[in-house]
């Protein structure tokens, strides 16, 4: 008695020539998909990456406000507070995340210790919010202690080292916070600008409980998205709206698409093209095997022995071939990644998610492209074959 | 033990039809040795894959031990090769990856078969033989693996399309022999041949021309 396994693996073994063909196509589709796909991983946290340390992408504030009178008035229409918690605490809100409530206000005449006078950014930003129905994530937002303030690097040239930061409210009180931190210039408006946290600005503003905007970062997700982000926001508040920041978006989004349109080309095109030579190879390889098929037959085999046969033998190359696949393709990955992302390159591993599907899938459909050929065994006349005829 | 009955088969070459079987009738009793020769296109192959459940007929019955073989489904006619028939064939047919002991093992289905296996490899010379491949044997050796394979699950029936046709007189000589003692010891043989030696072992002989039994019967 002989199993068919066994009879398969003897094969294999025995035509090693189809087999390594026919198993590298297996390795090559697999290898390249598994590549791409953990560097599209990759470009995916780069440019998560990138962003974090660009900062948040998206403006939510009242409707009617003008962008640019952040930054050349002093009263900008302003909301409530809550509704940063409001929008955390929705269950349908899921396109944004990093949730910041800010005042921002520009204050014209802050003396600095010597007593020149300086126009300045003064920024009070709100403990980024946890949004209820999401993921927890890493606080993106800038957090400042109640008491203390982060200064930009121009107006940090003002301050001497250990003194304090003083300003005076607008009840005419003066307000002084130590400096916990000096921001490295390149942080645009805020190089000439404070950051508070928010309750500490609110009170020297006069202005507890009020907020001006939120910052938020749209979720680097499938396409539409973020463009859904102003509806979901609008559909809780109507009297809100949202800008995107176009550039940072636009550089986060050109880097993903490019990865997936190449992905989406490359991928199915190799896939094919491999699938295509080995539906061939089956095809010569149950040509080469007429003979042994028909004395299969002659011996009481039915179709579905002839079938597995074929079809098991597919399983075992697609089974093979897509683990191999998946470790060369990993380790491709993480070679090409260290050339291509700077930041994030140390975080390309295995993608275990993927090795599940590699499991699956490439068995799957290497049995699909030895069907027909398979099939056509089965239809091999037995008795032409064996009499020679 | 199998009958024929009314037997035709007509193939299609090129634009003609070609009648390989012409309304044949035969009857093989159990422990016969029948020879079935003829020329070239006579019918005989053709004959012997009809009795094996391989080629339907256009037209009449096939009965082993009364079941009605042409009208059974294909599982059924796989089911009665694997028990009741063995073949043998020209081209011995062997499986290239496998080796002498594991060709002859394919075929078999029990235990008991297997358990047989060595005392008929010994019985054929083939013991010393055992581990090779196909490819480092003579003709002789393959068809005599050949002939193992055939007859290790015991079958009835033992079809044997052109055993000799490739081996030497010395080595014909051997196979008949073999095939000899598988019919004294009980087992019926349907043997195609032009070998004339053959006919010194056959019981019974027929000779077919055009589909048609010409003698014998």
């Amino acid at each position: 008695m002989m199993n068919s396994l066994r009879l398969i693996i003897k094969e294999l073994l025995y035509r090693r020539g189809s087999t390594l063909v026919i198993l590298l196509t297996v390795i090559i589709a697999s290898t390249v998909s598994v590549a791409i796909y953990t560097l599209s991983k990759a470009s995916e946290n780069e440019t998560r990456k990138i962003m974090r340390e660009q900062g948040l992408n998206l403006y939510i504030f009242p409707k009617g406000t003008n962008l640019i009178d952040f930054f050349s008035v002093n009263d900008t229409p302003v909301f409530p507070e809550d509704y940063v918690e409001v929008l955390a605490g929705s269950r349908t809100f899921d396109a944004v995340r990093h949730l910041t409530g800010i005042l921002q206000v520009k204050y014209n005449d802050w003396k600095d210790p010597n007593g020149s006078s300086h126009q300045i950014l003064l920024v009070g930003y709100k403990d980024e919010a946890m949004q209820r129905f999401l993921p927890k994530q890493e606080i993106m937002g800038t957090d400042v202690v109640e008491g203390t303030v982060h200064v930009g690097s121009l107006l940090s040239r003002n301050i001497p080292d250990n003194t304090p930061f003083t300003i005076t409210g607008r009840d005419g009180s003066q307000y002084s916070f130590e400096v916990a931190k000096r921001f490295e210039e390149g942080r645009g408006m805020l190089d000439q600008g404070v950051a508070f946290n928010l309750h500490d600005l609110q009170n020297i503003l006069g202005m507890e409980g009020k907020i001006n905007k939120i910052e938020a970062l749209g979720c680097i997700c499938h396409d539409g998205r973020i463009k859904n982000a102003r509806k979901q926001v609008q559909e809780i508040f109507s009297d809100l709206e949202v800008a995107e920041i176009s550039n940072i978006a636009d550089a986060r989004e050109n880097q993903r698409l490019m990865m997936n349109k190449y992905g989406s080309f490359i991928i199915p095109f190799i896939i094919l093209t491999c699938l295509l030579i080995t539906a061939l190879l089956f095809y010569q390889n149950v040509t080469v095997r007429n003979r042994e098929i028909g004395l299969l037959k002659a011996m009481g085999r039915g179709n579905a022995t002839i079938l597995f046969l074929f079809l098991a033998k597919a399983f075992i190359l697609g089974l093979t071939g897509g683990v191999a696949g998946f470790f060369t393709g990993t380790w491709i990955a993480g070679y090409f990644g260290k050339e291509i992302f700077l930041f994030t390159y140390s975080a390309i591993k295995p993608v275990w998610s993927l090795f599940i599907v590699t499991l699956i899938i490439f068995p799957v459909l290497w049995m699909l492209a030895s069907w027909i050929p398979a099939l056509r065994a089965t239809q091999i006349d037995a008795a032409k074959t064996l009499s020679g005829e | 033990m199998l009958e024929l009955k009314n037997i035709t088969k007509t193939y299609h070459k090129s634009s003609s039809l070609f009648t390989a079987l012409d309304n044949i009738s035969l009857k093989v009793d159990r422990g016969d040795y029948l020879l079935v020769s003829g020329p070239s296109g006579a019918g005989k192959s053709t004959l012997l894959y009809v009795a094996g459940g391989m080629i339907r007929p256009d037209a009449g019955e096939v009965k082993y031990e009364g079941e009605d073989i042409s009208g059974m489904n294909n599982k059924a006619k796989n089911e009665y090769r694997r028990k009741h028939v063995g073949f043998v064939f020209q081209q011995f047919h062997l499986m290239p990856f496998l080796s002498v002991l594991e060709n002859i093992k394919m075929a078999c289905y029990e235990r008991s078969q297997l358990e047989a296996v060595d005392s008929y490899m010994e019985k054929c010379f083939l013991t010393p033989l055992r581990n090779k491949k196909p490819s480092e044997l003579s003709v002789g050796e393959k068809q005599r693996t050949a002939f193992v394979r055939a007859i290790i699950t015991r079958p009835g029936l033992l079809l044997a399309d052109e055993p000799t046709g490739n081996l030497d007189p010395a080595n014909s000589e051997i196979l008949m022999s073999l095939i000899d003692d598988f019919h004294r010891e009980g087992g019926t043989v349907l043997l195609v041949s032009h070998n004339p030696v053959a006919s010194k072992y056959a019981g019974k002989q027929i000779v077919l021309s055009e589909g048609k039994i010409v003698s014998g019967e």
